[in-house]
């Protein structure tokens, strides 16, 4: 009556393909899995690049992927954070880093401290109290040992260029028994009583059966999507994205770099493989003048440039029947964050918890369903800050600051407002520290911190305070120059 | 310096209404993590008016109340009489006969990156035979040996696998905390109050005045007034949301009786025709009550059940208590927060009262209201969080209801087959089919816990992670067998229960016989 799954077929193109397909291989063929990958015509160009965020590392790592051994194989890069500044000027520039802000004092958080500093007369940002965003700007690396684990989180991401990072892991997944076929167009074939997937259907006749999928066709959905199984739309303001390649740089520095204008956003993300830009607008008559002044937007000439459309959303149930979508056939975000590999990622780790051993699996589809939404609609919300309190002047942004937000996302810009604290929300997968970025980053300052912070006397928080600042001075001088570090040095 | 004057003008004078448990750890907790040139802290108590004292089992979440405020647990439980928990044992609550431990310790270890209830049930269903999930846990073991010993400080061993809570005696720990709070200047008024107050224009209560005729006023109220809920449920009128139809157990009688030997290290909860009893062993005597539903047992019945369920002389008659399950809608409503008692009500079953309490004081030094008034996005963060403790402890309490196999006893019959709340069904569905268990960020209760009473229910798994595979069987049995044999060794040479209390926080005979009588 219920069937054991066996087979899993995995429908899909570039780098999440091939991470979704040799992850499930790796962690499920102990259990008796074989997996199959179908693989659709690549849709990336040499100017696409994945940004990741440091969680990342954690599976690459379950990969046995070596970072240095990638980043020279693809022409990737470390990426420390956003720095995010105004073309005009208009606003005062912060940086995001993947680290945290300061050490805890008295086992009780930095932010608090620091407010308190702040009110009593310290002008100094949050980001004079991390490694990584002081190494950043030095042009430096932090890499975390001991002594810096004490003093606080120093994680970092990867700049990968698209086409070289999927061909690494494709041959992961080759090496993990994944069997391979090609196709230029499929469809699935359901069962007429169930409305199972039970095979695909191949161009030229092929076809592939199974007993469990997974949709990673992006946002085209061939497996998942259909009639009530639609997006739910995101009102965000950009709907197009153009990405293009610049020259590479001379010297690398060690984060990306977000610049807003007057009708949306540009970003660079440097690389040994060149300047990787993406620019984002609302499509409308003023598009073409957009794309004459971009050259000077970027401060070089983009290259092999392509624009797509942007259009966030969730799809409404991720898990349906024996299909499961992941990255932009589940959800699309905002390209802002570099959040895309995040949810690949997040989507994963929920799916192996929860892979099913036969056809009984209406909890842990609901379960699967319900993390995922409080996962993706909290990764939604944390874009919807960034649009939501960002201050550069122009019609863009005006529309960004109008966009409606989510009662989870209001009630928490509003007890951070009042308090200084954060909300805690169960499925949360951005630190403390990177929400507390963009609210001061965007000026954000809360009217009041916490009482029981007062009881540290002054001169004890000025003591505190001055020793980080010493220790952050002394641990970045230690560290290599991306560049060198790139290198082998 | 200023002088003593303006600084009493410019702090926020805070009032909490009503002694007791509750506030009692408000105003010691206060007055410990406020600063004192901030807040001027006033408690309210009358003698005339009785403490319920909330039941007298806690959960290891008090031993964090007591660290934060500096308390020698030594001198902490010399002073309330306590006993080490480590866990409740539940009797018949599935069957008759049934007897497990929910143990404040961990099942196993994960194995693999993979959880260990997913191993122990693959052994399971592969027809190995690994006994109960009960087996491998070295709290559990401890409890059946009536052995405790202060948990190791190595995490690699499985003498580090477990925390512990207390049995005390409530009244005297609202006692010792007074004793405690009043030096650190919290101002303590006897009086009973007999109006409260309102501000015309904000709705928000001024001041109450005593039948001394003694008016005090206030910027914030702590209500811990008990089941009164004399501001936040009286004059504020916060609704209730009544809990009832899943938790129908609303009476209690308690007596306290003789100490028996030997002094067992957890709380026993005895399942009955119409409700449940419960055991607390204190160092001076031992805490009996039976919890049932009057829809289903008289009071003369009740009696007979819980004189006979005794295993020492009772000291007492016993005495009434009349409740019902649920909550405020709100527990902070404009300047008053409703702490306790005051905020909601469920059954001893889980020891959980004292740890609401505790938990309604950690909030809200966060979120402390600061001269200048009172901040509607502070509270509506504190009744969110509220929201979360008790729903999540209540679904807990059902599931030790629902999952029973007394048929026959009107009361067991009832709760197996009312409907449940949709995020019980879930979280059942979600363990019968794949061993998964609630892994919360936010309130009670841990995986353990539930992996605990699932299984003690009768509750078991029919499928587990498939990443648990990646260990061959094999491997598995000898790890199974393994983790069995060192739980077993180390437990041998641990001390009795009765023997670390000796040496560790006994009161002497003196006050003991003094609290006795």
């Amino acid at each position: 009556m219920t069937p054991p799954v066996h087979h899993l077929v995995i429908a899909g193109r570039d780098a999440p393909l091939w991470l979704v397909a040799a992850t499930m291989a790796r962690a499920l063929a102990p259990s008796g899995l074989r997996v199959t990958a179908v693989e659709l015509p690549s849709r990336v160009t040499p100017a696409d690049l994945h940004a990741s965020l440091p969680a990342l590392e954690a599976l690459h790592n379950q990969l046995r992927l070596d970072e240095r051994r990638l980043l020279s194989m693809v022409g990737g890069a470390y990426t420390l954070g956003w720095n995010f500044t105004d073309t005009g000027g208009a606003v005062p520039p912060f940086l995001h880093p993947f680290g945290a802000f300061g050490s805890p004092i008295a086992g009780q958080d930095f932010f608090p401290h620091w407010l308190r500093a702040r009110r009593q007369g310290l002008a100094l940002p949050l980001e004079d109290f991390s490694l990584t965003a002081v190494a950043a700007r030095q042009g430096r690396l932090f890499i975390p040992d001991s002594e810096s684990e004490r003093y606080g989180r120093s994680d970092y991401g990867y700049h990968l260029p698209a086409l070289a990072y999927a061909g690494v892991l494709k041959d992961l997944a080759r090496q993990a028994g994944v069997a391979i076929l090609s196709t230029g167009s499929l469809s699935p074939l359901r069962d007429a009583q169930t409305g199972l997937i039970t095979a695909l259907s191949l161009e030229g006749g092929g076809r592939v059966e199974g007993d469990f999928f997974l949709d990673v066709t992006g946002p085209d959905a061939l497996l998942i999507g259909g009639p009530g199984n639609g997006m739910e739309r995101w009102g965000f303001p950009a709907t197009r994205v153009l990405t293009a390649r610049g020259p590479r740089l001379v010297s690398l520095p060690p984060y990306a770099e977000v610049r807003g204008f007057a009708d949306g956003w540009l970003s660079l993300r440097p690389a040994q493989a060149g300047t990787f830009i993406t620019a984002v607008w609302k499509a409308g008559p003023g598009e073409a003048d957009l794309l004459r002044r971009l050259p000077s937007l970027c401060g070089c000439v983009p290259q092999e440039a392509i624009v797509r459309s942007s259009s966030p959303g969730l799809r409404a149930r991720a898990w349906d029947g024996n299909c499961v979508a992941l990255g932009a056939a589940a959800v699309r975000l905002d390209p802002l964050h570099d959040l895309d590999l995040l949810s690949v990622q997040q989507g994963l780790v929920h799916l192996l918890t929860h892979f099913p051993r036969t056809g009984r699996f209406a909890a842990a589809r609901a379960e699967y369903n319900r993390l995922t939404r409080g996962h993706f609609t909290h990764l939604r919300d944390f874009q919807a800050l960034h649009y939501h309190l960002a201050r550069h002047p122009g019609s863009f942004w005006d529309a960004a600051r109008a966009m409606p937000l989510s009662g989870d996302l209001f009630h928490r810009i509003a007890l951070f407002r009042a308090r200084g604290d954060l909300a805690p929300w169960e499925e949360d997968d951005l630190p403390a520290d990177s929400w507390r970025a963009f609210m001061e980053g965007h000026g954000l300052l809360p009217d009041s911190h916490s009482p029981g912070i007062d009881l540290l006397p002054p001169d004890d928080l000025k003591a505190h305070l001055r020793a980080m600042l010493g220790f952050v001075k002394a641990q970045v001088q230690r560290q290599p120059a991306h560049d060198a570090y790139l290198r082998g040095g | 310096m200023r002088s003593d004057e303006t600084q009493s003008a410019q702090r926020l004078r805070v009032v909490i209404v009503g002694g007791g448990t509750a506030g009692w750890m408000m105003a010691a907790g206060l007055s410990r993590l406020l600063p004192a040139d901030q807040y001027d802290l006033t408690l309210i108590e009358s003698d005339e008016i009785g403490t319920v004292g909330v039941g007298e089992a806690t959960l290891p979440h008090i031993k964090q109340f007591n660290d934060r405020l500096g308390i020698d647990e030594v001198a902490f439980m010399r002073a309330t009489g306590a006993t080490i928990k480590l866990g409740i044992e539940f009797v018949g609550w599935n069957q008759p006969t049934d007897r497990y431990i929910h143990p404040f310790g961990a099942f196993g270890e994960p194995w693999v990156g993979v959880d260990f209830q997913h191993h122990w049930a693959r052994a399971r269903l592969a027809g190995l035979d690994v006994g109960s999930l009960q087996d491998y846990c070295y709290a559990i073991a401890l409890c059946r040996a009536h052995a405790f010993e202060l948990p190791s400080a190595d995490p690699g061993s499985i003498r580090s696998s477990y925390s512990y809570a207390y049995h005390f005696d409530a009244g005297l720990y609202a006692g010792f905390l007074r004793d405690w709070a009043v030096p650190r200047g919290v101002r303590r008024i006897e009086g009973r109050i007999i109006n409260i107050h309102r501000d015309g224009e904000t709705g928000h209560v001024s001041h109450l005045t005593l039948k001394s005729g003694e008016c005090v006023e206030g910027d914030f109220f702590v209500d811990c007034s008990g089941f009164r809920s004399l501001l936040v449920g009286g004059t504020l009128d916060v609704p209730w949301c009544d809990w009832r139809d899943w938790l129908p157990c609303d009476r209690a009688l308690a007596v306290p009786s003789d100490r028996v030997e030997p002094l067992t290290p957890f709380t026993r909860a005895t399942a009955r025709q119409a409700g449940w009893t419960w055991r607390i062993p204190l160092q001076h005597r031992t805490g009996n009550g039976y919890v049932f539903s009057s829809r289903y047992c008289g009071e003369d019945e009740a009696h007979d059940t819980l004189m006979a369920a005794l295993d020492g002389p009772a000291q007492a008659e016993p005495r009434l208590l009349r409740f019902a399950a649920g909550r405020r809608a709100r527990a902070w409503e404009g300047n008053c927060l409703a702490v306790g008692l005051a905020s909601g009500f469920l059954e001893p079953l889980e020891s959980t009262s004292i740890f609401l309490i505790q938990a309604a004081l950690f909030d809200l030094l966060e979120l402390m209201p600061r001269l200048g008034g009172i901040d509607p996005r502070l509270s509506a963060e504190f009744n969110r969080l509220f929201e979360i403790h008790y729903d999540r402890v209540r679904d807990f309490l059902v599931l030790h209801y629902m999952a029973n196999s007394r048929h026959g006893q009107p009361l067991w019959d009832h709760v197996r087959a009312m409907p449940l709340p949709d995020s019980l069904m879930h979280k059942l569905e979600l363990f019968r089919e794949g061993a998964a268990a609630p892994d919360y960020k936010l309130g009670l209760f841990s995986r353990d816990s539930w992996l605990s009473v699932f299984e003690g229910q009768g509750v078991m798994p029919d499928g587990y992670a498939r990443l648990a595979d990646r260990l061959p069987l094999p491997d598995l049995e000898k790890r199974l067998s393994a983790l069995r044999a060192r739980i077993r060794e180390g437990v041998a040479g641990v001390p009795g229960h009765a023997d670390f209390i000796k040496h560790h926080g006994a009161a002497s005979e003196t006050t003991a016989q003094g609290r006795a009588a």
